[in-house]
């Protein structure tokens, strides 16, 4: 399971890449993004490329699996994963 | 040659223009403000195959934007894009530099502005940089979302692909189909735009992040996005410009979005930028 910090910061990168008028914080860790708040492939794309950007870390093709990134702590479970493989 | 002019405001004009390219016919609009010869010039470079459809409307109310403030606008299709002669498989990066010298030049030669500068998207900005290292007495460039590493930007080119596929099919739509694949030829399918493998390599090559720029003039680079930061790439590319800075702009992506986008965030920090830069009316 990933630490809550890091589960705030994808909600924080959500918000601003989806523009959502919504504290980050009221975003529920198992939310599911495309359902709830309306992430599409274009948004989610702008997040993946800010998770790489602010944590150093690559995402492979095998990772853009739709439940990966379903909600937020999927997401924050994956970077955790990517931090851990260097 | 123009072919037809229609009035798009009180102070400006629109006019479809031909350009010649060595043997390609090339297409644009000037847009001209009442005021001849304009106060300056920008010659507006567009982003590669799908980005370009994209982003035409908001190169359109840019232009319009900077032609009401007294600043004519060229802009054009690359050969194979657009309004332009041509097919997109049978060009490729050098034929569209080609092309970019020949529009600059027209618009030098028809417009006489007291200043010329180069707004470029995405891998237009790109090549509008590279120009500007052989115009270096150009008034501005600005670069928006500018692309600084070409074979990163091919593996996201190829990732958001995948990606919009992989959700294209869980969102509903017809089913999963094949991922981008690499065929025998080395030609790859980038959203129904065919990219040779010729073109793949001349795009890895564009690299605006290795060395300082001889370009001594204002530049702007434009980081679009939902964040209040500017990307590091788009960081380091001003620093190595004489007079570069970049500015974080709250905007969706322009040039991967379908449908209306409102531009105005971009287009008011653009022109807020090129208004003393270029010393613009400010009425």
């Amino acid at each position: 399971m990933s630490d809550a910090a890091l589960r705030e910061r994808v909600k924080e990168l959500v918000v601003e890449c989806l523009f959502l008028d919504v504290e980050p914080s009221s975003i529920n860790d198992a939310d599911n993004l495309m359902a709830v708040h309306g992430v599409d492939s274009v948004n989610l794309f702008e997040i993946v490329v800010a998770l790489e950007e602010d944590y150093g870390i690559s995402f492979e093709d095998e990772d853009f699996d739709v439940e990966t990134f379903s909600t937020v702590a999927s997401i924050a479970d994956l970077v955790e994963r990517k931090r851990a493989e260097g | 040659m123009a072919r037809e002019t229609e009035t798009a405001s009180p102070a400006a004009t629109e006019t479809s223009v031909e350009i010649h390219s060595g043997g390609r016919l090339l297409r644009g609009v000037l847009h001209q403000p009442a005021q001849a010869p304009p106060a300056a010039g920008l010659v507006f470079v567009h982003p590669f195959a799908e980005e370009k459809k994209c982003s035409h409307r908001v190169f359109v109310e840019m232009a319009r934007a900077a032609a009401a403030r007294g600043c004519a606008v060229l802009r054009f299709d690359f050969s194979g894009c657009g309004d332009s002669a041509g097919a997109f498989e049978d060009v490729d990066l050098n034929a569209w530099r080609a092309d970019l010298r020949a529009a600059f030049g027209y618009a030098r030669e028809h417009l006489q502005p007291k200043r010329m500068g180069l707004l470029g998207l995405r891998l237009g900005a790109a090549l509008a940089a590279e120009l500007a290292e052989e115009e270096l007495e150009l008034a501005c460039l600005v670069l928006w979302e500018p692309v600084g590493d070409g074979e990163r930007y091919l593996e996201l080119t190829m990732r958001r692909s995948t990606l919009r596929k992989r959700l294209t099919a869980h969102e509903g739509g017809s089913e999963l189909e094949e991922e981008a694949e690499v065929d025998e030829a080395g030609e790859v399918d980038f959203d129904g735009y065919l990219v040779s493998a010729a073109l793949q390599d001349q795009i890895a090559e564009v690299g605006l992040l290795e060395e300082a720029k001889a370009y001594p003039g204002p530049t702007l680079v434009l980081n679009l996005s939902g964040r209040a930061k500017v990307a590091s790439a788009h960081e380091q590319l001003a620093s190595l410009y004489v007079s570069g800075e970049a500015q974080a702009v709250r905007q969706e992506p322009i040039w991967s979005t379908v449908g209306l986008i409102d531009s105005a965030p971009t287009v008011q920090a653009t022109m807020d930028w090129l208004t003393p830069v270029l010393r613009l009316p400010t009425y």
